[in-house]
């Protein structure tokens, strides 16, 4: 942790609660979770499948709503933004990495990668050059104008990685990156999250099921049933 | 986010529904824009026929009453001769007036000697006649050659060669040359004869009139009649039909100010053929447009919405990382104007091509109520065919709208868990 200097939290969570209601059932994914997650930190959710990670990472990410408590980004309360305010502050703020890629098939690696600064209106001239540029970064700028189905699952994950840094986000939640991966490219994604989160001091937080992949973590938090079990800070 | 490029994308991802879709665009359009091309011309035909081939010309004028009551008391409704001289000197000066033609109706008994039946005539001046229908024709139909035998023609040397129908000619076994007799009454009831040569045939294009009509040139009839230098109206030509409706306006507030009771009717008024058959394809293009568009409207939104169902998680991804719902909308809505747009695109080539190949093949048919053929031709309505190109845009964007907004309004972790 010496050499990425943890700062004030960027994200608070308070008491949060998220219920489902499937059907007459009421399922309580999250029971009053609380926790702060602070500028530049590399942090792990795990726990085993139903324990609530990715309710978790979808109200952290600001998709999802909390049945009750407080969500606050930089001291924002994320609860009184209406929703083109709120999908304003994630495309600014916020970095998606998803279990299975979620590449538009029909767009190059550039083009991909292209898409949030598209979205956030950047101008043509520059876009263009931070896409490759975030190419550069993960490794891939030989393949910039492959389609994804060109692409190995691991390069396919890259690919998002970099769609994902491309705004310069404060935060990149990452749900289960290494999911559908071999144990070798696992491994290698991790690598490049924990690179990028040194050199750019973005904050990571990533959900695995897999123990092996917490060993360079700055903090790891185990879920379970839909509690926070242990929150451990790594030395 | 450069929706363009992406809805353009999104059409080929599949491409077989994108294909079908849009092959049922293009033949919608097609089918659409080729009635309105055949229309077009059988209307052109039409007004062309009515202005110069029934001599209609664009503009009739009469004595007020001269149609209601003209036939029982023709003495009281006929112009008189210094009239006729007044009003045509008064209106030659008009813009766009070319001609101002007296005419004569009249009826009466045909006889070769043997045997007499009845006969309808119109009677003109033998210049008039011919100025009249100059322009019947198109470069076309000049081509087709099956109108070779359309002009008709007064002699005006002899104002006893006269113009039969080709019926009337066979009913009395006449010939051209051949002699008859005709006999009318006089404006005052008198019976009075005279001797006419067949000078030429021709066919009027309807069984009903075929068999009875014939053409005098206004000097005969006005001896028949006894109405030296009387017309029972004026036939006046524009040399330009879109000036019809303004130009009577004009005449009349001339005529009414100079001291004339007069009518003016326009060449639609009159031609009630034209009217029905312009009524009747105005009824069966607006069946025909409106099924067309409800097979685009459900094909369109069909596609669009298995699209949109297929494209959940994708929706899902582009809402989270920052597109707000009404770029989902735009996105989907752009890429079914797309679809539509190059539908009615490849729908307007099949159109031309189509079109070539017909006004190529030199196809004729007989139409109802006609005894002759005519040919099939095809023209580009344009003003129908950007109207057609513009509202299945308009109706194809829309057919996206719906399945776009809901897919829009899912909640982001549903669309992203969508399988």
């Amino acid at each position: 942790m010496s050499d990425n200097p943890i700062r004030s939290p960027i994200l608070k969570l308070r008491n949060v609660r998220r219920r489902f209601l499937l059907g007459e059932t009421t399922i309580d994914a999250l029971h009053s979770v609380s926790l702060d997650i602070h500028a530049g930190e590399f942090l792990a959710v795990w726990g085993p499948s139903g324990s609530g990670k990715t309710t978790l990472m979808n109200i952290i990410g600001l998709i999802d709503s909390p049945t009750e408590g407080q969500v606050h980004f930089e001291e924002q309360d994320t609860r009184i933004l209406a929703d083109d305010a709120l999908t304003e502050f994630r495309a600014q703020k916020i970095g998606f990495v998803f279990q299975n890629f979620n590449l538009v098939p029909v767009l190059s690696a550039l083009e991909n990668v292209m898409l949030p600064l598209q979205i956030q209106g950047a101008a043509e001239h520059t876009l263009r050059q931070r896409a490759a540029t975030a190419l550069v970064d993960v490794g891939l700028e030989r393949f910039k104008n492959s389609l994804p189905d060109k692409l190995s699952g691991g390069q396919r994950q890259r690919v998002a990685i970099a769609r994902a840094l491309v705004v310069d986000p404060k935060l990149v939640i990452a749900d289960e990156p290494t999911a559908n991966l071999d144990s070798e490219n696992s491994r290698m994604i991790i690598d490049l999250m924990r690179e990028m989160n040194r050199a750019r001091h973005v904050t990571f937080v990533f959900t695995t099921h897999d123990p092996r992949l917490l060993d360079h973590v700055d903090r790891k938090i185990l879920l379970r049933d839909g509690s926070v079990e242990s929150d451990e800070v790594m030395a | 986010m450069n929706t363009f490029k992406l809805a353009l994308r999104g059409l080929t991802r599949n491409r077989r529904r994108s294909l079908v879709t849009l092959l049922a665009i293009a033949l919608g359009f097609s089918a659409i824009t080729l009635f309105a091309g055949y229309t077009h011309n059988v209307y052109s035909g039409l007004t062309r026929q009515s202005i110069h081939g029934e001599l209609l010309g664009h503009l009739t004028l009469s004595k007020r009453g001269m149609n209601k009551e003209g036939k029982l008391d023709p003495e009281r409704y006929l112009l008189t001769a210094s009239e006729a001289e007044r009003i045509t000197a008064l209106l030659k000066d008009e813009p766009h007036v070319v001609l101002i033609a007296p005419r004569l109706a009249l009826s009466g008994l045909i006889s070769n000697g043997r045997a007499s039946t009845i006969f309808v005539a119109e009677a003109i001046e033998p210049a008039a006649m011919e100025r009249l229908q100059q322009d019947i024709l198109t470069d076309a139909e000049l081509e087709s050659g099956m109108y070779d035998n359309v002009r008709k023609k007064l002699d005006p040397a002899h104002m006893e060669v006269v113009e039969v129908s080709e019926g009337l000619v066979d009913i009395l076994h006449l010939s051209v040359g051949g002699q008859a007799a005709v006999l009318t009454n006089t404006l005052t009831g008198q019976a009075n004869a005279l001797d006419i040569t067949v000078g030429h045939t021709f066919n009027t294009g309807n069984a009903g009139s075929n068999d009875k009509f014939a053409f005098f040139s206004l000097d005969l009839a006005r001896n028949l009649l006894d109405a030296e230098g009387r017309a029972d109206r004026l036939t006046i030509l524009l040399d330009d039909e879109r000036q019809t409706l303004a130009t009577r306006d004009r005449l009349l507030t001339r005529l009414k100010i100079a001291g004339f009771d007069v009518e003016i009717q326009t060449w639609q008024e009159l031609s009630s053929f034209y009217n029905q058959v312009h009524g009747m394809f105005d009824m069966i293009f607006g069946f025909i447009f409106l099924i067309v568009l409800t097979v685009v409207l459900m094909s369109v939104a069909n596609s669009m919405g298995m699209t949109v169902v297929e494209r959940t998680r994708e929706i899902g991804t582009l809402r989270a990382i920052g597109l707000k719902r009404r770029g989902v909308v735009r996105l989907f809505t752009t890429e079914s104007m797309l679809l539509t747009l190059i539908g009615c695109t490849a729908g307007l080539l099949i159109t031309l091509g189509v079109r070539w190949g017909i006004n190529a093949a030199n196809v004729s048919y007989v139409p109802p109520n006609s005894v002759s053929p005519v040919p099939l031709l095809v023209d580009m309505d344009t003003g129908r065919t950007l109207f057609t190109f513009m509202l299945m845009g308009v109706v194809g964007t829309l057919a996206a709208y719906l399945p776009a907004r809901r897919a829009a309004k899912k909640a982001i972790i549903d669309a992203l868990g969508h399988v």
